[in-house]
């Protein structure tokens, strides 16, 4: 009788999640990534992802087994991106891909927070002399098929009476290869993708990126519907890594937070008090797991798309609040 | 009880119950699939059903045949997609045909050089994929033409250069209206006069001058009314105005990679099927052919191209249903067709995989039956009849 209660008590606690138990069971974590972009999700030729998209992966892995390299990485294009999540051969996508109403009302998809802001731009040849979008009156404009880049510049240019000719291919990949041979003026896509993807160009240096973007396209962790509890973890990991920037807990200094700090907030993200993890079915240390080894939002953005990488974007919106930035996260309270 | 038993042994029962268990399980099992799929997508909150195309497809296309713009609904972007595939699967095939009539003729030419030219085309073409040729079109020869700037101008009219052909384009259609409709009465008249000229042959054995009348009905009046047709009419003509040229009509080089692709591939297999329908003309028929005084010509013209013809038109069916299908390659370099538009761009936007697959499906099916149909059509009707 006793137990029959405790274990309702817990069952009240603890609903189901078949994601989170098919996860531990399996021993890794399935992670739906991009292709191949640099600085957000990239393989190097030893087949070793890297890149700010990849590093949420390695965060969450770390959070729910307590090791960021069991992470089995599906690159996705495109096309296959919502299908691979929907049909649950990834448990969750960490692609750079933007969150909007519609994805959100009819694909059965939920949007687990906001890792990266992100506007959309335009590249072009230097010598054609454009310095900001209005100039590509009458251009052509590569685009990849059926990302909202495609929409956003067809409704840019159209609300302001510019003629535009958009030409739309199935892969990222071949829109800018078209590009380059000079099909069109100029390709359009995400700042951080632009910076990434310049680097494939033949002559990157007779190229520029447009500073003025058209739109704001924030992107995050993906997961499907159905499943609370795995949402409330893949949401609050990233909360966690952002908070722990926040906080001034990175890699480093860890251990030494854990042990000494006196703000409960930091000891309740790193397991020292609250039992914050256990609330999610996880151990208490699933902060301490993914800061340790992956480090905070803030170190993983300079490794990877920051001034510590090849691709050396600004923080811009993509800062704290409290610096200027759009980055905010609830209280672990 | 015999009588029952008799009814089970009866071939024609039997086989009809065969039949009817067939559809039955075939109907079964996709009424299993189809429920499984949307209970499936209703657990997991995907919209389903056709609403979606009335949905803003906010797609902007880069080569409309049909009025669609950016502001109308994904069913208008399904019809530029359908619309697109359709013309450019019909002018490969008019083409291929053609290319491919041409090489297998010249196949079997006598003169050497000819033959092993034309053979080594179709040994070239046979042996590499489709998707080569549509890529070496495309980045191999359409990309390494001038940027617009350094356009290639043809009569200062026409412009070609790596953003595609801009032609001009008529303001108004008609004075090419009346012109169409004087082309038609010289022909119908052309029809009379010669039927008439046949009878009069037929019962006087006095001729009638024919060639002249044709000279003047089917090509002095028809190339004056074209003439004049053109000159009356105002002309949009493309000029170079920022980026590109603006103005005139811009056949785009996506749809000239694609076609070109299409017609130099599967004019090497138009090509064997041409050599073989010719081949199984047996020698006998020209041999005869030249025992009536007929030139070599007239004896491949009048003799064995009909008689070839029959042996051709069950493989080319097969050709040209290859050309439509393999028009989907053209979403490999951005070319509008329906995968491109309706699998592609609608399919992300919207995430109605099923539905858009199954429609795109239905595209294929029912251009593919009714291209068949109509080649056994013409096959039944050429078909050689025996008493």
């Amino acid at each position: 009788m006793l137990a029959a209660g405790i274990s309702f008590a817990q069952a009240q606690q603890l609903a189901p999640s078949p994601t989170l138990d098919a996860v531990k069971a399996r021993g890794n974590l399935e992670c739906g990534v991009h292709l191949g972009l640099p600085g957000f999700s990239f393989a190097n030729d030893k087949g070793e992802w890297s890149g700010l998209d990849v590093d949420y992966c390695k965060a969450l892995a770390a959070a729910v087994l307590g090791d960021a390299s069991k992470v089995k990485y599906t690159p996705t294009s495109v096309q296959q991106r919502w299908p691979i999540l929907q049909s649950g051969q990834v448990d969750v996508l960490s692609r750079n891909s933007t969150i909007t109403f519609s994805r959100n009302a009819t694909l059965g998809l939920n949007f687990q927070g906001i890792n990266f802001y992100e506007g959309q731009t335009f590249i072009v040849r230097k010598s054609t002399g454009v310095k900001e979008a209005e100039g590509l009156d009458g251009a052509s404009v590569c685009v990849a098929a059926g990302s909202t880049e495609e929409k956003n510049a067809a409704d840019w240019f159209r609300e302001r009476n510019l003629k535009v000719t958009i030409t739309n291919f199935q892969k990222n990949d071949d829109a800018i290869t078209a590009y380059d041979s000079g099909r069109c003026d100029a390709y359009t896509a995400g700042v951080g993708a632009l910076a990434g993807q310049r680097a494939k160009l033949k002559v990157p240096d007779e190229h520029i990126i447009l500073t003025k973007p058209i739109s704001n396209d924030p992107q995050g962790p993906v997961t499907r519907w159905g499943d609370e509890r795995w949402q409330l973890i893949v949401r609050w990991v990233l909360n966690g890594t952002i908070a722990a920037e926040a906080l001034g807990v990175t890699s480093k200094n860890v251990d030494e937070m854990k042990a000494n700090s006196k703000n409960s907030e930091v000891r309740r993200l790193l397991g020292a008090e609250g039992g914050f993890g256990a609330m999610m079915g996880l151990s208490n240390d699933w902060m301490y797991n993914a800061i340790k080894q992956v480090g905070n939002y803030g170190e993983s953005y300079e490794r990877t798309v920051g001034m510590g990488s090849a691709l050396k974007l600004e923080r811009g919106q993509n800062q704290l609040w409290t610096k200027g930035g759009l980055l905010f996260t609830p209280p672990f309270q | 009880m015999t009588k029952a038993l008799s009814f089970i042994n009866d071939k024609r029962v039997r086989d009809w119950i065969y039949q009817i268990a067939v559809v039955v399980f075939l109907v079964g099992i996709t009424v299993f699939f189809v429920r499984n799929a949307s209970e499936n997508m209703v657990k997991a909150g995907i919209a389903s059903g056709f609403d979606f195309l009335w949905r803003t497809s906010g797609i902007e296309v880069p080569f409309v045949l049909t009025g669609y713009t950016q502001a109308d609904n994904i069913l208008g972007l399904f019809w530029v997609g359908v619309a697109n595939t359709m013309l450019v699967t019909v002018i490969a095939i008019v083409l291929a045909t053609l290319l491919g009539f041409v090489v297998g003729i010249a196949r079997l030419s006598s003169h050497w050089l000819v033959s092993t030219i034309a053979g080594a085309y179709i040994e070239f073409v046979r042996n590499i994929p489709l998707l080569f040729f549509v890529l070496f079109w495309y980045f191999g020869v359409i990309a390494a033409l001038p940027a617009p700037r350094q356009s290639i101008s043809l009569f200062g009219v026409a412009f070609l250069n790596n953003r595609g052909v801009t032609i001009p384009l008529p303001d108004g259609m008609e004075n090419f209206r009346i012109a169409g409709l004087v082309i038609l009465a010289c022909v119908l008249v052309y029809g009379a006069f010669s039927v008439w000229a046949r009878r009069r042959r037929e019962r006087t054995g006095q001729q009638a001058p024919t060639l002249a009348a044709g000279f003047v009905l089917l090509l002095a009046v028809p190339l004056l009314a074209l003439v004049w047709a053109t000159l009356a009419t105002r002309w949009d003509v493309p000029a170079l105005r920022g980026f590109n040229y603006r103005g005139g009509f811009a056949v785009i080089p996506e749809f000239v990679a694609l076609l070109a692709a299409l017609v130099t591939y599967t004019a090497g297999f138009i090509a064997e099927i041409v050599r073989g329908g010719i081949q199984s003309v047996s020698h006998g028929q020209t041999e005869a052919g030249s025992a009536l005084g007929l030139r070599s010509g007239q004896i491949l013209r009048l003799v064995t191209i009909p008689q070839a013809l029959r042996v051709m038109i069950p493989p080319m069916t097969n050709q040209y249903l290859n050309v439509l299908k393999n028009s989907s390659f053209g979403a490999a370099i951005a070319y509008p067709d329906v995968v491109s538009l309706f699998m592609g761009s609608a399919l992300n936007n919207t995430g109605q995989a099923i539905e858009i697959i199954a429609m795109t499906l239905a595209v294929y099916l029912v251009i593919g039956l009714a291209v068949s149909a109509l080649m056994n059509w013409y096959n039944a009707r050429i078909a050689l009849v025996t008493r």
